[in-house]
């Protein structure tokens, strides 16, 4: 049986594969996080609300079908990936 | 030696507060960054609990000279440190009580932490009417016999078997010691001066161990 991922370790795997895909559309993430549409959301917006992550909207796509938002990363997401072992680590090791 | 510690005592406890207070300042600023980016409620109410020992020791040794009563500073300084004990104590426990992947709510008022308050309190004005220690040595003695068994019990489970673990079991041993030999201290030694100077440098080895961790486990790598 697999394990349920953690708060933390869930941020972190959305964010991580923002940082892969460089910008990544909704949708992309969605199935990429393995959330639940409501968990989805529920997790982007604080992700948003925190500045880990911003949307951005690409003019540059022709048709009205093709998707014009993107995930992208920003500074102080980055930084949570780089701090994350280190938080895994105190939580980890005070027993938190 | 002892006529030099005699003279000395209020000097002394200055000392002993101001080591405390500094590492304690030192926990909750050092941890800050940590907790800003994660929102972690373990980490917050780790932090809380050192939040609420440096508010104790403040209030007991450095705003006491400024405050109009002693029974009022002890309950207050009381008040502070049983509450912190059960903030440590929540820390290892809280994900059988919170959901972790909800959204926190404040960690010093929501229902769950009134409970310590009110419990705290009840401790406090059963000291405070009987004029004794006996329910802050009884309650911080069973606190840390919880906390000591909870945190051995998880460096056991542990698979990856975090070294730092037995060594924070261990700092929870070292204060359910000294606060046993505090409750001897006052109860059969009638605060004998050496027997209290033994607790509290007992204590600064406990909180050094745990800015030992935390300085540890927070550097940049």
């Amino acid at each position: 049986m697999t394990r349920k991922r953690e708060r933390l370790e869930v941020i972190k795997d959305v964010l991580e594969s923002v940082r892969a895909n460089r910008k990544i559309k909704p949708t992309r993430l969605l199935y990429a996080s393995n959330l639940s549409p409501q968990m989805f959301k529920e997790y982007i917006s604080e992700l948003i609300e925190k500045e880990f992550i911003k949307l951005e909207i690409d003019d540059d796509k022709k048709s009205a079908k093709q998707e014009k938002r993107f995930f992208v990363l920003t500074k102080k997401g980055f930084e949570f990936l780089q701090e994350y072992k280190i938080i895994e680590g105190f939580v980890q090791n005070f027993g938190l | 030696m002892i006529e030099l510690l005699l003279e000395n005592k209020e000097l002394i406890k200055i000392i002993y507060a101001l080591a405390i207070m500094f590492i304690c300042a030192f926990i909750v600023l050092k941890t800050d960054r940590l907790f800003q980016l994660s929102l972690h409620r373990g980490i917050r109410y780790f932090r809380n609990a050192f939040f609420f020992y440096g508010v104790g020791f403040f209030i007991r040794y450095i705003l006491s000279p400024y405050l109009p009563n002693y029974f009022f500073i002890f309950s207050l300084f009381e008040f502070f440190l049983v509450t912190a004990g059960f903030f440590l104590l929540y820390s290892l426990l809280w994900k059988n009580f919170e959901d972790p992947n909800k959204k926190s709510t404040s960690s010093l008022f929501n229902p769950k932490i009134f409970i310590f308050y009110l419990m705290s309190a009840v401790i406090v004005l059963l000291d405070y009417f009987w004029q004794t220690y006996y329910f802050l040595f009884l309650s911080q003695i069973i606190i840390f016999l919880i906390v000591g068994a909870i945190s051995y019990s998880k460096y056991l489970q542990d698979k990856v078997k975090h070294k730092f673990m037995k060594q924070y079991s261990f700092a929870m041993m070292l204060s359910l010691s000294a606060w046993v030999l505090n409750a001897l201290a006052s109860f059969w030694f009638s605060w004998n001066l050496l027997a209290i100077i033994i607790v509290y440098l007992l204590n600064i080895i406990i909180f050094l161990l745990f800015l030992y961790g935390v300085l540890k486990f927070t550097r940049q790598r």
